[in-house]
């Protein structure tokens, strides 16, 4: 007894409580640190923080009822409603001023699962993960979602997202039946042969077709692959991208290009999971792994010049580490997004992506040298990262950005807050813009509105016949949001 | 002129600490971001204080404090806070260590006051100074807190190189 209460009364007793209560408080320092969204004081904002506003009300999605009575009566006093979920989307798409927004994170059970159809039913507010983890014990799968699973399941269809698998299509195409509050507040069951065509516009229709309330996704077998790595130059992407289609073993694919300066949109590394014939009912969803180190790496990458080359090498040297290594279908479809969190005053971190035609992949890098410099490291428009992946053509949703086979450069970019500095990023995304339309390419639509309308109109011919339907569909207007008033109203 | 350096230097240290306090607060939550990570670096904070003061009541001989030293640290921590940039992406991993520092050396700081003929009349005087001076400063536009951090942390230095030269020559009359 005597000598704890001597060791209690040394100071360096306490000194040590407090090194290892600094080790704790350093260890938990949390990486998401910003808060964004709904969640914000008066102005709502999306993920960027971009584009805040002044909305009327928040209104939690609890049942349908409530809700086809909101709707309703919106159409009677003339209030506009948006619909969010995590508000992962960067352009105002959940919001619209002064106006209601529904958030349907609350709206997320698991409606059913069918072993033997492999489908499941599930709310739209659901995420992927919430999908994976009641789907995982009967040993299936997603057939296409995004590469994370942080997402909703309504936001994701209307983007009308894609991901890694290059065997399903289109997200769209894996849905078998929704059931939908249409604008003027009626509650309907919608298939693909609907004559009505309601799928047509609510896939990637950025939730101005109405709230989709809960989906029948097809599922597949929870595979297990093997990952395959491998490092090319980036003119012989193309050449191998076309051979690795015509495999059937890989079922997902995709591939980074180099951002930096030493080879700068020379060097890629792709990533493929091939088939092993076995399927997987017992591994555990893998969890987020490796955040704080990643994120080092990753703030590194962020200063530019030498640094950014040696988090390409760090990254170079990651992967070709995962060769032959087996994964899960549901783990190859739930990477890691926490690393990417970016917390810097007067600075801010948006996604573009542009696809071009998988034919016109070499040539449209070759040309993109001459817009975007190398070394950014003193410029204020960064470029972090480049992912490649691949979009199959989409002949089903109004606004499709694949119209044919079409590789998607997902674009990690950094600019200033400043008026110059925006005005700088609009600038090099408009010309970034037009060099992809020239490659016969477009640009996605859920990201921050660089672009102009005209670029718009080009990307999506099918714009008017969106804006028609929607006129057709919602002639009260009632369903409203910023990326409508800025490029469709 | 000795006697008032002896008197007045830790009322100097211990009524610029609390009146910096609330520009302190305002840099500390800038940087927190949250409120979890605010509440932690403060908790940081009082276990090194606690830390500091055992150090000194365990200390055995006092008559060398090297209180010049624990001066002129207080100092340099306010200041390296001051040339801090807030975009600083690591900012939370170097704040940490700089509340434990800062905790260790107030506390010991306030362990020694704590011991001294004057303690019990620099609590009464220091309270009514910093009424005064908070009133003052509700006048005074703030421009950025660091401003203010890095002019005490300028300060503290200046009473530890005073409190240097004075080391050797007086010494603080101690309670009986």
């Amino acid at each position: 007894m005597d000598s704890i209460t001597k060791l209690v009364k040394n100071p360096w007793f306490l000194g040590c409580l407090v090194i290892i209560f600094m080790a704790v408080v350093m260890w938990n320092i949390p990486i998401e640190k910003r808060k964004y969204g709904l969640s914000q004081g008066s102005l709502v904002t999306d993920y960027t923080g971009l584009l805040p506003e002044h909305i009327e009300r928040v209104v939690t999605a609890e049942n349908r009822n409530d809700l086809q009575r909101i709707v309703k009566q919106a159409n009677e006093n003339g209030q506009k409603i948006s619909i969010a979920g995590l508000q992962h989307s960067q352009g105002g798409h959940t919001y619209y001023k002064n106006g209601v927004v529904l958030d349907m994170r609350t709206f997320n059970r698991i409606l059913d699962i069918d072993e033997q159809e492999k489908t499941i039913r599930v709310e739209a507010g659901a995420t992927w993960e919430d999908v994976q983890e009641a789907i995982q014990p009967h040993g299936l799968a997603l057939k296409v979602t995004q590469s994370q699973s942080i997402f909703t399941i309504g936001g994701s269809l209307s983007v009308n997202a894609h991901g890694r698998d290059i065997r399903f299509g289109s997200m769209a195409e894996t849905v078998k039946e929704i059931t939908l509050l249409t604008p003027e507040g009626e509650i309907k069951k919608v298939n693909r042969d609907d004559s009505d065509e309601w799928m047509k516009y609510v896939f990637g229709g950025y939730g101005l077709f109405g709230v989709i309330l809960d989906v029948r996704l097809e599922l597949t077998d929870n595979d297990l692959y093997t990952i395959h790595t491998e490092k090319l130059k980036t003119n012989e992407y193309a050449s191998y991208f076309n051979r690795v289609l015509k495999q059937p073993d890989t079922a997902m694919h995709y591939a980074r290009v180099s951002v930096a300066p030493s080879s700068f949109l020379d060097e890629m590394v792709v990533i493929n999971y091939d088939h092993t014939e076995n399927t997987d009912h017992k591994s555990v969803l893998k969890k987020e792994e490796g955040v704080r180190i990643s994120k080092m790496a990753l703030d590194a990458g962020r200063k530019g010049g030498t640094l950014e080359n040696l988090f390409w090498a760090a990254q170079k040297r990651y992967i070709a580490s995962l060769n032959r290594k087996e994964i899960t279908r549901n783990n190859a479809m739930r990477s890691e997004s926490t690393f990417m969190e970016y917390t810097k005053p007067g600075r801010v971190e948006v996604l573009q992506e542009f696809f071009v035609p998988v034919d016109s992949y070499d040539e449209y890098l070759t040309d993109l040298k001459d817009i975007i410099p190398a070394n950014d490291k003193r410029h204020d428009f960064k470029v972090h990262n480049i992912t490649v992946r691949y979009a199959a053509k989409d002949n089903f949703t109004t606004l499709n950005y694949a119209k044919e086979d079409m590789l998607g450069l997902v674009v990690l970019i950094q600019h200033g807050l400043k008026e110059e500095d925006i005005t700088n990023a609009e600038s090099l995304i408009q010309s970034w813009t037009n060099l992809t339309l020239e490659h016969g390419g477009t640009y996605y639509l859920p990201y921050y509105r660089y672009q102009t309308k005209e670029q718009f109109k080009s990307s999506y011919p099918n714009w008017q016949d969106f804006q028609e339907e929607k006129l057709r569909k919602d002639p009260n207007h009632v369903f409203q949001n910023m990326f409508y008033e800025y490029y469709v109203k | 002129m000795k006697f008032n350096s002896t008197r007045y230097l830790p009322l100097v240290v211990t009524v610029g600490q609390v009146v910096i306090f609330p520009y302190y607060i305002i840099w500390l939550k800038q940087v927190s971001l949250t409120f979890t990570l605010f509440a932690w670096f403060f908790a940081a904070f009082s276990f090194a204080a606690a830390w500091g003061y055992r150090i000194y009541q365990t200390k055995k001989n006092k008559e060398r404090s090297l209180l010049f030293m624990i001066f002129v640290g207080m100092g340099v921590v306010y200041i390296v806070i001051g040339f801090i940039k807030n975009s600083y992406e690591y900012l939370p991993y170097v704040v940490l260590p700089l509340q434990v520092i800062l905790g260790v050396l107030q506390g010991y700081f306030r362990a020694w006051h704590s011991e001294q003929d004057t303690y019990h009349l620099h609590a009464v005087h220091h309270y009514m100074i910093v009424g005064f001076m908070m009133i003052g400063f509700s006048f005074v536009k703030i421009i950025s807190p660091v401003v203010f951090i890095t002019i005490f942390g300028a300060l503290l230095c200046i009473c530890g190189v005073w409190e240097f030269f004075r080391i050797g020559k007086l010494s603080v009359p101690k309670k009986v």
